[in-house]
């Protein structure tokens, strides 16, 4: 879609230029939502004025919306008591001893290097990778491969993201993408061309600096006809964040025959309230898979979803959730079949233990001429400890011929014979319970890269010791 | 509005109703006049649509004096089998404490109105150690179209008691447009062992509300099978507590939709104690347009340890346009249980289809053997022969 910026001075006057600038020239955030805040993000950043008409509108969206009834308590979020948008040099200000001791423990044990760590609890801005993440550009951009930040790629591709921002999820979606379509800022922005494969799977980690990790990210992936991309988010070693919101917002176009994959580790400090909407489009014979980890927060609500629009897309969501003292993870998946012979498959593990509570919550919808598609749901519920609560909730609409859907969920603890088995061989108690927790999330530890398989796996240890949160 | 505080009286006043249940309709009238219609906001309501109902058009109540009470030919001493009505008026130290403390008058405005102006029904009072063998068979008739029929049946099992019952809702023309609800109660005491079954064969245009509660003490059994074969809407309920430890609740139903018809469920498996078991299986077969919703939830307390629920929704979709919603749902506060739920949608197997057909049976005759061999498993299960025999004979007539 061609723009052609209007300029008509007088009209919107105010509204566009009658901001006030502070004398000395530094951006004081302030915290609140309100119109002025959001104009006055939208002008930090040089946004062309249809992006800042976009927040507003989503602002008007976001206070209309109710706040959702079901799910996680979400009623202690203060809305005007948090800064919508921070520059690099604000969020600096966190020295290394500030940390709370549990988070500093916790890099020690994980042996995540010093620079890592610093980088991670938001301490220090730079990390090793940048060079990492060059070499890899110049590779990336010989293949005509787009992966930038989602603000640089508004200014560079401007015509691309305006064909598909808010596409997939537009603001009126539910209150959260409104929220963040008010307030984004970071996230990643890919762009695949036909028939291209990435090889290496492209993480955020790669081309962060201290504006990443935002708190409204805004990622936007579009994998052109026939192309691949596995695309890891996150971390395996907790991240400590100051703000208690985080609302993300992903979205994915998976074209004709093209395959996407998006990993998540998400491990933010048990203060934080995370509330993601993430939704794939996939077209015809297209393959879209979630990998999806939750480990911190104090809420999570997030499911992945995957709409699959033409004839052979498939959907895949395989999802784990482990939920310690004081947690509660609400994580899933939603499947929306729009075409015949679409095929999904969601697959849940969540483990409760110290009193946690882990809810899968899923929707399968499959509309009137989707026939012949196929949808299967697992679900499997550890709980360590009888203090812990793990809830089920799937919806399953069947609305075509044809059609085979199936779900199936257990809840079970650590069973006495395997804890007997392993203890018979020689194997202490606390050792016998974590073996049996990996092996329990083995499916979604084997679908991670080596490096983060490897930290999960420890993670997990530590989270078994009670040491950590 | 014509379902008024003067019908209400008048049912009262007309059947000389003791005082506290006058009252008692007073003040599930004042909630039905209060409480909102159910909206598509509502979870439980989002997939069913009632704005089509005005229970106004129905408000002409038909056979106030109750049902046909098909007694077993000699009943054991103490035993209590009368209609409500008349138990309220002679044993109100019996159903004054129990009568809508399960169900409650105020949960939605079909509960109220249902407790405001419930007309037939059962009480059955089975003392401590006392056994029946025959099954007691509660039948309520519809005799014509455009009115209510409201019976509420209220079961207590004292402390041994065995014995099974069976509700038939009975419309004399197929064809019928009504509003219907039939509501039940149970207390199952402790080691009691209760059967129940609820036959809904109301005519094809007909809204049909049905709330069952089962409270279970300890070491109760109960059996309780339903099958929803009439009314052109049905949303039945079926809810059991266990609330006695070694309590075990069995809840299975069938049902078969077909034409316009949509049918509603939505169940409740309350582990409130520990060393208590639940097991729910709703198998249906949706042919034609209809459309059916299964939302089904296991909730385990707190201290509810070594408790086992199983819960399963299976569909068999017959036709192109038939839809089926499945939701089960699990809430487990405690990790020494064993908690396991599956649903299914599907069409007939192909395969099964397809060696059928390979021995020569006609594609007609194949599916109805599907159908009868997809429900058999369940068919099994309905606690006592009469009914068993009664639901076969249905089933087979409908499936042709």
């Amino acid at each position: 879609m061609a723009t052609v910026p209007k300029v008509d001075v007088g009209t919107d006057y105010k509204e566009k230029y009658g901001f006030f600038v502070p004398e000395d020239y530094v951006f004081k955030a302030k915290r609140g939502l309100n119109p002025e805040i959001v104009k006055e993000i939208s002008w930090m950043k040089k946004e062309p004025e249809w992006m800042t008409k976009m927040r507003l509108r989503s602002l008007e969206i976001f206070r209309k919306k109710p706040m959702p009834k079901w799910g996680a308590d979400l009623s202690v979020i203060d809305f005007e008591n948090i800064f919508y948008y921070l520059k690099a040099s604000d969020k600096q200000s966190t020295s290394w001893e500030d940390l709370p001791p549990d988070i500093k423990k916790t890099y020690d044990r994980l042996g995540v290097p010093e620079a890592e760590r610093k980088f991670l609890a938001g301490v220090s801005a730079q990390y090793e990778s940048e060079v990492v993440y060059h070499s890899l550009q110049k590779e990336l951009t010989a293949k005509g491969v787009i992966f930038t930040d989602t603000d640089s790629a508004l200014r560079d591709h401007p015509e691309l993201f305006k064909e598909y921002f808010g596409t997939v999820i537009p603001p009126a979606d539910n209150k959260f993408s409104a929220l963040n379509t008010a307030v984004w800022s970071g996230g990643s922005f890919i762009y695949v061309p036909k028939g291209v494969r990435v090889d290496v799977p492209l993480q955020a980690y790669f081309r962060i600096n201290a504006e990443n990790m935002g708190q409204f990210e805004r990622t936007l992936i579009i994998c052109d006809e026939g192309s691949f991309v596995h695309y890891i988010e996150g971390c395996t070693a907790p991240i400590y964040s100051t703000d208690s919101l985080h609302s993300a917002v992903v979205e994915i176009i998976v074209k004709k025959n093209a395959r996407c994959r998006y990993t998540t580790i998400q491990n933010w400090s048990t203060n934080v309230f995370n509330l993601v909407t993430k939704r794939a489009m996939a077209y015809a014979d297209a393959t879209m898979e979630w990998v999806d980890g939750n480990l911190g927060s104090q809420i999570t609500m997030k499911y992945p979803s995957v709409y699959l629009m033409e004839p052979g897309a498939k959907g895949d969501v395989l999802s784990v959730a482990f939920a310690g003292k004081g947690q509660h993870q609400d994580a899933g998946g939603k499947m929306i079949h729009v075409a015949p012979n679409t095929t999904s498959t969601i697959t849940s593990k969540s483990i409760s233990k110290a009193g946690g509570r882990t809810s899968y919550r899923g929707h399968i919808k499959i509309y009137p001429g989707a026939t012949n598609s196929k949808s299967f749901v697992k679900c499997d519920a550890l709980l360590l400890d009888d203090e812990s609560r793990s809830d089920t909730y799937p919806y399953n609409d069947v609305d075509a011929e044809n059609v085979t859907l199936g779900h199936e969920a257990t809840v079970s603890k650590v069973s006495d014979e395997q804890l007997f088995y392993l203890m018979s061989r020689g194997i202490t108690r606390s050792e016998a319970e974590t073996m049996i927790v990996n092996g329990f999330i083995e499916p979604f530890t084997k679908e991670l890269p080596l490096e983060y398989a490897v930290e999960l796996n420890r993670l997990i240890q530590l989270e078994m010791e009670g040491s950590v949160g | 509005m014509p379902f008024t505080l003067e019908t209400m009286e008048e049912i009262a006043s007309l059947h000389g109703e003791p005082a506290w249940l006058r009252k008692r309709r007073r003040s599930s009238f004042d909630a039905f006049e209060r409480l909102p219609a159910p909206s598509r906001i509502d979870e439980e309501w989002r997939r069913t649509d009632v704005s089509g109902f005005d229970p106004g058009q129905y408000s002409k109540l038909e056979h106030l004096d109750g049902q046909k009470l098909v007694l077993p030919s000699t009943l054991p001493p103490g035993v209590i089998l009368k209609p409500l009505r008349q138990a309220a008026q002679d044993h109100p130290d019996l159903v004054e404490p129990r009568l809508f403390s399960l169900v409650h008058a105020d949960r939605d405005r079909f509960t109220a109105l249902h407790a405001a102006f419930f007309t037939g029904g059962t009480f059955l009072y089975v003392p401590d150690g006392v056994v029946i063998e025959q099954p007691v068979i509660g039948q309520h008739f519809s005799h014509e179209g455009g009115t209510s029929v409201l019976p509420h049946t209220l079961i207590v099992a004292g402390k041994g008691a065995r014995f099974n019952y069976l509700d038939e809702y009975i419309a004399e023309d197929g064809n019928e447009i009504g509003y219907r609800s039939g509501s039940t109660e149970i207390f199952a005491g402790e080691g009691s062992q209760v059967g129940y079954v609820a036959v809904q064969k109301w005519g094809r245009n007909a809204w049909h509300f049905a709330d069952q509660r089962a409270e279970l003490q300890k070491d109760a059994s109960l059996r309780l099978f339903n099958v929803t074969l009439g009314a052109r809407f049905s949303k039945t309920r079926v809810e059991a507590t266990l609330q006695g430890q070694g309590a075990d609740a069995e809840l299975k139903a069938i049902y078969f939709a077909s034409g316009e018809q949509f049918f509603d469920f939505h169940t409740l498996q309350d582990h409130q104690v520990g060393n208590t078991r639940s097991d729910l299986l709703f198998k249906g077969a949706l042919q034609d347009v209809a459309r059916t919703v299964y939302a089904g939830l296991i909730r385990i307390e707190k201290g509810a340890a070594r408790s086992d629920a199983y819960q399963a929704n299976r569909n068999l979709v017959l036709s192109d346009h038939a839809k089926a919603t499945s939701i089960p749902m699990l809430e487990i506060d405690n990790n020494d249980v064993r908690c396991t739920h599956g649903a299914t949608v599907g069409p007939v197997d192909p395969l099964s289809m397809f060696y059928l057909r390979s021995r020569g049976i006609p594609e007609a005759t194949a599916k109805r053997m599907i159908v009868q061999g997809f429900f058999g498993d369940v068919l099994d299960r309905i606690p006592f022969e009469h009914a068993r025999a009664l639901v076969e004979a249905e089933l087979e007539a409908r499936l042709g």
